[in-house]
């Protein structure tokens, strides 16, 4: 590895700690947390079906009902936070697994075409990635008024690359870039992972986001 | 413990769909818990500008509807994304129609909150006294009709 100046290493370390915090407290909602509730969920279930007084019946059927709900959130909870796949699996189950909670939340239908054979990734790089995936995913649903999407991963030799792309409102990447952060984050989450974070977009014609890594 | 499916239909198209004309606020939706599993999904809207609606279940405790639902308590969006609890992308039904005001109540059904009746503006313009009278009246309709048919059902 080529040495990075000073202030690269220290975001890197902030970023990487970080992460392995997320990380930590995904895991834990989703295997501690909702494996608790989860016993108590088949728990309040039994003595639902063993009481016999109507009323009384149905304040545990309410109860059975508000605790299912609660497990489903804290499982859709941990994947938004740090998907349960993306160290076991990689980038691209993730993603996937991202992309069913993302148009169950947000209404947008999402494509994803797979095109090569996928490489194994780094927890590092995995993490890098999909977090980008995620930022200009939401940003579509937060900025781009549009009901579809898509996401394209192509495995080349060397090369990873990701275009994720929608053909919403666009805007003036020059102006964004001023307004907020986060389309600079992306760029720099790539930069540290020794890869490359490009942003098209025009007025009208919808925005596409190509993120390349070397491999 | 969800809902008769045609019935419900025909329960909806006469108070909601009807009740769209006589509103001034630009968007009305109705989500509800769906027969099977603990999901709650947009079922019918008036007004929407996409179909997105239709994908979208609403998560527990999130957003607007997810707290009406969590909650089982009225509430209103002034000037979204302003003035919110949480980001604005826990706001689904905002962004996916674009309101910016919204008014939303729950419909109980034995007691728990398995509904929520929402209506929005686009524009600079707080949701109407008088439609949240409607479909304060609306959903009370509902959940007298709901209920009557679960005892006739049980
Ligand atoms: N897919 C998109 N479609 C339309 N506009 C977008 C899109 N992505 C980003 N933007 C615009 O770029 C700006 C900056 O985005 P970003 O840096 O992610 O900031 P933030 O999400 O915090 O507002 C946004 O405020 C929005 O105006
Ligand atoms: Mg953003």
């Amino acid at each position: 590895m080529t040495t990075q100046p000073e202030n690269q290493k220290v975001s890197s370390y902030i970023i990487q700690s970080q992460e392995q915090e997320i990380k930590r407290i995904a895991l834990e909602l989703h295997e501690g947390v909702g494996q608790s509730l989860y016993s108590l969920f088949t728990g309040l279930q039994f003595i639902e079906k063993a009481v016999k007084e109507p009323e009384m019946k149905s304040y545990m059927g309410n109860m059975t009902n508000i605790m299912e709900k609660t497990i489903q959130e804290i499982r859709l909870l941990s994947v938004e936070l740090h998907p349960p796949t993306l160290t076991t699996l990689g980038i691209v189950p993730a993603v996937k697994s991202y992309l069913k909670l993302y148009t169950s939340t947000y209404g947008i239908e999402v494509t994803v075409d797979h095109c090569g054979d996928e490489v194994p990734l780094t927890e590092r790089e995995n993490i890098a990635l999909f977090r980008v995936c995620q930022e200009a995913l939401v940003n579509i649903a937060r900025y781009a008024d549009t009901s579809s999407a898509s996401v394209i991963f192509i495995w080349d030799k060397d090369l990873l690359s990701i275009t994720i792309k929608d053909s919403g409102k666009g805007f003036d990447v020059e102006a964004g870039m001023e307004k907020s952060c986060g389309l600079a984050a992306m760029k720099e989450r790539m930069k540290l992972i020794g890869g490359k974070c490009s942003i098209a977009s025009n007025t009208g014609e919808g925005t596409a986001i190509e993120v390349l890594l070397p491999l | 413990m969800g809902f008769k499916k045609e019935w419900e239909t025909s329960l909806f198209e006469e108070h909601c769909l009807n009740l769209f004309p006589k509103l001034s606020s630009d968007f009305i939706g109705l989500a509800l818990q769906n027969d099977d599993g603990p999901d709650v999904s947009w079922r019918y809207a008036a007004g929407n500008q996409n179909e997105k609606y239709k994908r979208i279940s609403v998560r527990y405790g999130k957003g607007i509807a997810g707290k009406v639902i969590s909650t089982g308590r009225p509430m209103t969006i002034m000037d979204f994304p302003h003035h919110i609890t949480g980001r604005a992308l826990e706001y689904p039904i905002m962004l996916a129609e674009n309101l910016r005001y919204a008014f939303a109540v729950p419909i109980h059904i034995n007691e728990m909150p398995k509904g929520v009746f929402l209506i929005g503006n686009r524009t600079e313009k707080p949701v109407a006294e008088m439609d949240k009278d409607i479909i304060q009246k609306a959903a009370h309709m509902l959940e007298r009709e709901f209920g009557s048919s679960n005892k006739k059902s049980v």
